[in-house]
């Protein structure tokens, strides 16, 4: 178990204030925020990489506060894996075995086991310059748990890495997670990333925690605007009618929208759909017309690195949001007609 | 002059312009190498080299500048280190210390250790530890005070270089910070230490002015390889102050080849 309690730190013009958090045993826990929010520094100050002045950290019932990074016995993988460039990928894994004095048929066994958990047998006797993002992240993780720790630490573990690799390393993670009964905090500025791995997640924000809850929860019920503005307000529609057309699929009516979702319940009064699961193109797109409507854009906001819409679809408003440069490259403009497909898979009844 | 040098025009005065300043300096040292060729009387050569002179300065300076590079590392490991992980007040102040010996003239150096051991602590030593003055451990302490703060440099912007996560990783692998420093940063601190130790080798072989004014000129007692070819030139024995040269070119060259080759052209 890892408690936090009024845990305050200043390293340049940046400060964490007065965090309390306890994470238990066995979880999965994220750190989700916006980037500059404090989250690395946060997790370094688990680790026992800066000097906590403000505030206790204790990690199994000891106060670690002051205890140095070796003294914790804690998993870490920093962003970028940070592999030692000077050893061979089983001295990588192995560096912290060698500190523990284990015999040569020990460090041996234990390097194989890992290797195999993380399918990295192959790669053993490489050369980690020479190894791909998602071979490296694989690495840094065999080194990280060679000496059994009990909490592991991510930091931004599946950012660097090409969509494939990361979505295959998700589940890889939550399968370790599983198997080895380990307690991981894994910190993220990627919403999907956190909603779909977390047992629980603490929004973190400039350095304040913002909240911690269930992923359901802090997605649906923001308790604060700052919160709710980095989520991003929700499509919320109410359903008159509900129609189970079997194969777990059924076909709701919300608001004059004939809408398809994959349901097996009895009835489905409200959907839910964050704004980014909403597709917005200026031409009719091909495929199956399941889902997809025409609409009229009523105003347009720039957000930074992504661009919100508003869409007037009948009497009704839904929000959609796009990366920016995208929008730079379809002709978009107020008063535009639009067609929209909404994302079955991503659609949560309420 | 704008109108001039702006377009293709333009690009290639400059080129030139700077082309030329290359050629120039290179033409400058290639003149010095081959004056040195066509001067030099080859059937002299290998008996000059061979002579008893030649071969005890050879020896004392490849004893005393290997010695020096030695200790001058060793200690500049850990100062350069030190500047490079911690602030402290007056970091300025021991950071210019520090270089004072690379921009001071060696003459000026050396006649600093002469007169600190005419001081009662400095003649304490010399009568009740070890002799400095006019003798072979004073060649060792004038080349180590010229070329420390070389190596202090050059290992300084190697440790500047790593990033410092490597060692924040084997911490949390269970090393302490003694044991992160020796297992993590030097291994990839090792190409600036093998560069650094060669150019101080041999700038310490190359080391006069401050081995002259400490240890003094002595044929045969405290002569090595610059020593003779002032001493030989003060005889007007040409020929064998050129032969000596040639030694002194050879050894520079090589120090550049296997810089080079070990640690590529970072330096």
């Amino acid at each position: 178990m890892i408690d936090i309690r009024n845990l305050s730190f200043h390293i340049g013009s940046f400060s964490l204030k007065d965090i309390n958090l306890t994470i238990g045993d066995g979880e999965y826990f994220v750190i989700l925020g916006p980037t500059g929010a404090g989250k690395t520094v946060f997790l370094e100050c688990i680790a026992g990489l800066h000097h906590v002045k403000q505030g206790q950290i204790w990690i199994n019932g000891r106060e670690v506060t002051r205890l140095t990074p070796e003294e914790r016995n804690l998993g870490y993988v920093p962003q970028d894996y940070v592999l030692f460039p000077f050893l061979n990928v089983v001295d990588n894994i192995g560096f912290g075995l060698r500190q523990t004095r284990s015999s040569k048929s020990e460090m041996h066994r234990r390097i194989k086991s890992l290797a195999e958990l993380l399918g990295i047998s192959p790669l053993l006797e490489r050369d980690v310059n020479t190894l791909s993002g998602g071979e490296k992240q694989r690495v840094a993780l065999a080194r990280a748990l060679a000496t059994s720790p009990r909490i592991l630490l991510l930091d931004e573990p599946l950012s660097n890495l090409d969509l494939q690799t990361s979505k295959y390393l998700r589940l890889e993670l939550l399968r370790i997670h599983r198997e080895l009964g380990i307690t991981i905090v894994h910190i993220t500025h990627n919403q999907v990333e956190a909603e779909e791995m977390a047992d629980r997640i603490a929004i973190i924000n400039i350095g304040s925690l913002e909240q911690v809850g269930k992923p359901h929860d802090v997605f649906f019920y923001p308790e604060n605007e700052i919160v709710s503005d980095f989520i991003g307000a929700m499509n919320i529609l109410d359903c008159d009618s509900y129609r189970p057309l079997g194969n777990g699929l059924a076909e709701a009516d919300c608001g004059g929208l004939r809408i398809i979702l994959a349901h097996d319940g009895d009835s489905v009064r409200r959907i839910a759909l964050f704004p980014r699961d909403i597709y917005v193109s200026d031409t009719q797109p091909p495929g199956p017309q399941i889902n997809r409507f025409k609409g009229t854009i009523t105003s347009i906001a720039s957000r930074g690195a992504t661009v919100r819409l508003e869409i007037k679809i009948g009497e009704k408003t839904l929000y959609a949001e796009m990366p920016d440069d995208i929008f730079g490259g379809m002709n978009l403009a107020v008063g535009k007609e639009v067609f929209l497909i909404l994302k079955l898979r991503r659609m949560r009844v309420l | 002059m704008s109108k001039v040098l702006k377009g293709v025009g333009g690009e290639r005065a400059f080129k030139g312009a700077t082309i030329s300043a290359l050629v120039l300096l290179t033409v400058f040292i290639a003149g010095i190498v081959l004056s040195l060729l066509a001067y030099t009387d080859w059937g002299g050569f290998v008996s000059a080299l061979f002579s008893e002179e030649i071969l005890f300065a050879i020896r004392l300076s490849v004893i005393t500048a290997t010695t020096a590079a030695v200790i001058s590392v060793a200690i500049a490991i850990p100062v350069a280190y030190t500047l490079s992980q911690h602030k402290f007040p007056g970091k300025d102040i021991v950071d210019s210390l520090l270089d004072l010996p690379i921009v001071m003239s060696p003459v000026a150096l050396g006649a600093g250790l002469l007169v600190f051991f005419s001081t009662p602590i400095g003649s304490g030593i010399e009568d009740n530890v070890l002799r400095f003055t006019f003798a072979v451990p004073g060649i060792i302490l004038a080349q180590v005070a010229v070329v420390s703060a070389l190596a202090v440099r050059l290992l300084k912007s190697t440790f500047d270089n790593i990033d410092p996560r490597y060692e924040q990783v084997s911490r949390t692998l269970g090393c302490s910070k003694a044991e992160a420093f020796v297992r993590v940063t030097l291994p990839l601190a090792r190409n600036g230490i093998i560069a650094s130790a060669i150019l101080t080798w041999a700038r310490a072989i190359g080391e006069f002015g401050a081995t002259v004014t400490l240890a003094g000129a002595t044929a045969m007692k405290t002569e090595t390889l610059p020593i003779a070819i002032f001493l030989n030139l003060a005889s007007a024995n040409i020929a064998r102050a050129t032969t000596i040269l040639f030694v002194l070119v050879a050894v520079a060259i090589g120090a550049l080849f296997i810089i080079r080759k070990t640690v590529g052209r970072s330096i």
